[in-house]
């Protein structure tokens, strides 16, 4: 889902944290480290069911920046959006390389993102501000 | 090959279809897979072909059909021996 209006966008993804632990399970340090940064990684600590929901969290942010930044085809690497968490507890997106690119031609100035998950799923969305957008 | 990609799809690409029913030319997205699904995917065909895709072929449209998927593999790492 992705939602223009005026000058704001807004992407959402919901994740299977069932799904994500059964990646780490199955393909380890491989799988985790060709999608999260070792910030990300740092965050996800614990139980490997706590792991998989912070991880699993973190993918659907992923996936919603993906949507904002309008990507036609191409999909910027995925560390290249990251969530940073803040001290406070709050987290912000990160981009870089590509991704960073990609938001630049796109206009947008800014980025927030909310993370949430409980049981089976986990969801994020991202709020975009697109001055490329404004009429 | 074609055969290999069928069996990792099976797996790992979580669609909601039997494989005999896929076309090669089916769009995964289209039918149902997800870019997690993607990623396990791609991580599967690594594993079985033994080589890894380089960060410009991490696109979309690289793992949107069994045709696309069996014309990287074969760029990477050449057509299977007869």
């Amino acid at each position: 889902m992705d939602e223009t209006l005026g000058g704001v966008r807004v992407g959402t993804d919901l994740v299977s944290v069932g799904q994500v632990a059964e990646s780490v399970a199955r393909f380890g340090d491989r799988y985790v480290d060709r999608i999260y940064t070792a910030h990300e990684i740092s965050c996800c600590r614990g139980t490997p069911a706590v792991v998989a929901a912070g991880l699993a969290a973190r993918f659907a942010a992923k996936e919603a920046t993906v949507k904002v930044l309008r990507s036609v085809g191409h999909q910027p690497d995925w560390r290249s959006i990251e969530v940073r968490r803040e001290p406070a507890g709050w987290c912000r997106l990160s981009l870089s390389g590509e991704a960073a690119r990609m938001a630049e031609e796109q206009g947008i100035s800014e980025l927030a993102v909310s993370l949430t998950h409980e049981g089976p799923m986990a969801a994020a969305v991202v709020v975009a501000v697109c001055a490329g957008d404004e009429e | 090959m074609e055969e290999e990609i069928r069996q990792i799809l099976a797996e790992h690409g979580r669609l909601p279809l039997e494989m005999d029913e896929l076309d090669n030319d089916t769009d995964l997205y289209e039918a149902g897979m997800t870019s997690h699904a993607s990623v396990n995917v791609m991580l599967a065909l690594e594993d079985a072909f033994d080589f890894e895709f380089p960060e410009s072929m991490l696109r979309k449209s690289t793992f949107e059909s069994v045709t696309a998927i069996q014309a990287a593999l074969i760029s990477l790492v050449g057509a299977p021996v007869e």
